[in-house]
């Protein structure tokens, strides 16, 4: 029961609440044990497939009906008939899922036979040597590009969505250039900073688009990094920020990057004296450069720092002092960073 | 609805009896619209409220008998696989949930072990991760469900472990936690199901520990509850998912423990039993097992040891040599 709130209920409201449900209960077990009775009995006729709809519209959740419904689609309704027939139930049954997400955007079952019926989608118009051939999988392909990002318009961190996302642009006829998600990220970062799940996205698309060798890997580290500077002072507080700015950083950066960035932070920290997140960060860093550079700095100034970094945030952020703790009592404080490279 | 306003009635301490009349008392709700609507959990439903009494030190709660029966007859004979209930298809969830009940009630002997072994076997992929049932799905959710179950039965030989623990680290992310599949963002419950696989699978060396502890100490938020994602809501299920996850990499300390078993408790419903996501919410089994169990990880006096890796009572999976290296806090005296 995700965000509903409790109510406390005289006895006269609760045994009228439980009249009023008795109703809807019987209906909804008559439906539900027709149905079932009708799948023992491998019915895969128009009047089993108008009952499946009528009680998915009660339950979206009952996945064994879900289930039958592809069945009765594979078994009876598509046997025998023209491919466009076919094209025009799949699409009858996107419209269905649709008003079926809106209603209920986290429930998996509704993504999943949405997934089904795109993937059933015919070839078509026409015969294969026909420049049209694939036109109805990418018309619907392209469509449902268009409702997964209505979707996060509606709830910008539904990872449903976001996957389903993914898996449109991975799977479509027509590929997208990925060069398109810097786009998309940037706007939805743009109207929300704490948007974790775009800037993951971002720095999923920016990882495979510097390995295709199509953007600049050093130019577009410093776009990046400028865009990030701009959250950093818009709330200092947002892990999302932080988070991706470690992603950018990485574990391979050179000494003047490294420390260019511990410059920056700096600035901010000295007009937030007690943001949790500059320190953490800072620390982070200066972690990474005594255990990367060990040969370079000079390592007891550097422990000593980050030393102090570590108690400040013991006091600043109480909940986590076991941690700040643990990583002061290393034999040699940047021992932590055996992060792998991926 | 009028709100009947009651005396302010303390959740400070676990309300253990309450907790177990409100689970004897799931069954009963026959009348309520919401009971009807959840058959499709209704063996997940049995699995988290037994767990629960167990950890809460009264498994006898409920009729064994009867619970076998029911478990028995979510067989799916065509599938070879357990619904969640009567005539509701195979699945891998509920699967996995009938072989945890028949442990916890030993009645394993009651099941086909090698056609359900069969039937987890046949949901592998070619990438390595599982698939919920015949119509594809995949998740690192269903990859875990096969993990334990096999493991539970002895069977794990069965499956291609290199191959999931591949598809495993292709989930991984820089934050060092786990998504859904490869490229999701990582997730709590998802870092649950891929650290406790590779747990199982004696593959830890996988984990960034000191990464991922970081990303899991910071799901606490001031209120001493943890969310599941950056810059997201706390929530009670989480206590488990981010704490059975931290206990495994023996980081638990790294969170403030008396906040969130504070946190936990404000979630209990103080007049019918139960613990919802968030205080003042409705409750449900799901998150009164992963409230408890929480506790039970932190140490609250007088629970019952769960094991964080197959959360199950600890006793079972120590009967079964199944126990790893995992560390909760020290049960506290009352």
């Amino acid at each position: 029961m995700h965000g509903i709130k409790r109510a406390r209920l005289t006895e006269e409201e609760r045994e009228a609440r439980r009249r009023r449900e008795l109703s809807k209960i019987d209906e909804f077990t008559k439906l539900s044990d027709a149905t079932l009775a009708r799948k023992k009995e491998r019915d895969w006729s128009r009047d089993a497939f108008d009952l499946t709809t009528l009680l998915l519209q009660i339950n979206p959740e009952f996945y064994t009906i879900w289930n039958y419904r592809r069945l009765i689609l594979l078994n009876g309704l598509f046997v025998n008939v023209p491919a466009e027939l076919v094209k025009d139930i799949l699409l009858d049954e996107l419209g269905m899922t649709m008003s079926a997400l809106k209603a209920h955007p986290k429930v998996y079952w509704i993504w999943n036979h949405r997934r089904w019926c795109l993937e059933q989608i015919p070839y078509g118009p026409g015969q294969e040597s026909e420049s049209h051939y694939a036109g109805w999988k990418q018309t619907a392909w392209d469509r449902e590009l268009t409702v997964a990002e209505k979707m996060l318009d509606v709830d910008a961190r539904n990872f449903h969505a976001w996957g389903y996302r993914r898996y449109v642009l991975d799977s479509m006829p027509n590929p997208r250039p990925e060069s398109n998600e810097l786009i998309y990220t940037a706007r939805k970062i743009e109207a929300n900073f704490s948007n974790f799940s775009a800037w993951h996205q971002r720095s999923k698309a920016l990882a495979s688009l510097w390995t295709q060798g199509k953007l600049d890997e050093s130019k577009s580290r410093e776009d990046e990094f400028e865009l990030l500077r701009n959250a950093m002072y818009t709330d200092p507080n947002d892990q999302s920020v932080w988070i991706y700015h470690r992603w950018l950083v990485g574990t391979e950066s050179s000494r003047e990057i490294l420390e260019r960035e511990i410059v920056a932070i700096q600035e901010l920290l000295d007009e937030q004296p007690d943001s949790k997140w500059c320190l953490e960060s800072i620390s982070y860093y200066k972690r990474l450069l005594l255990n990367k550079y060990t040969s370079e700095v000079d390592v007891n100034v550097l422990s000593e720092e980050i030393r102090s970094l570590l108690d400040r945030l013991e006091t600043l952020d109480p909940a986590r002092q076991r941690r700040y703790q643990d990583l002061r009592k290393r034999k040699r404080v940047g021992t932590d960073l055996q992060q792998k490279n991926w | 609805m009028t709100t009947v306003t009651k005396p302010n009635l303390a959740t400070d301490k676990l309300l253990t009896d309450l907790h177990v009349k409100y689970i004897q008392n799931l069954g009963e709700n026959k009348d309520d619209l919401m009971y009807h609507l959840t058959a499709h959990l209704r063996l997940n439903a049995i699995y988290w409220g037994l767990t629960a009494l167990c950890v809460l030190g009264r498994p006898d709660a409920l009729n064994r008998e009867e619970m076998i029966e029911f478990v028995m007859s979510c067989w799916d004979e065509e599938a070879g696989g357990f619904g969640a209930h009567p005539d509701h298809d195979a699945h891998i969830h509920p699967t996995l949930s009938a072989i945890q009940i028949l442990i916890m009630q030993n009645a394993l002997d009651r099941m086909d072990v090698d056609r359900v072994v069969k039937f987890i076997v046949s949901l592998q992929q070619p990438s390595g991760v599982f698939a919920g049932d015949r119509w594809g799905e995949t998740d690192t959710r269903f990859l875990y469900c096969a993990v334990n179950g096999l493991s539970l039965l002895g069977r794990l030989d069965e499956m291609n472990k290199d191959k999931a623990v591949e598809y495993i680290q292709r989930c991984r992310n820089y934050d060092g936690g786990f998504g859904s599949s490869v490229g999701a963002e990582s997730h709590a419950a998802q870092v649950f199901v891929c650290v406790a696989a590779l747990t199982i699978l004696d593959r830890l060396d996988v984990v960034d520990v000191d990464t991922l502890g970081w990303w899991l100490s910071e799901r606490q938020l001031p209120n001493g509850g943890l969310n599941g994602r950056p810059e997201k809501l706390e929530d009670v299920c989480y206590s488990f998912w981010v704490l059975s996850a931290l206990s495994i990499l023996n980081k638990v300390p790294w969170i403030d423990a008396e906040m969130l078993s504070s946190f936990i408790l404000s979630a209990q419903d103080p007049e019918g039993g139960g613990i919802a996501d968030r205080p003042g919410d409705m409750v449900d089994v799901f998150h009164t097992l992963f409230g408890v169990a929480g506790l039970s990880i932190l140490g609250y006096p007088g629970l019952v040891d769960l094991d964080p890796v197959y959360c199950m009572p600890a006793t079972f999976i120590g009967a079964r040599g199944l126990r790893k290296g995992w560390q909760a806090l020290s049960r506290r005296q009352a």
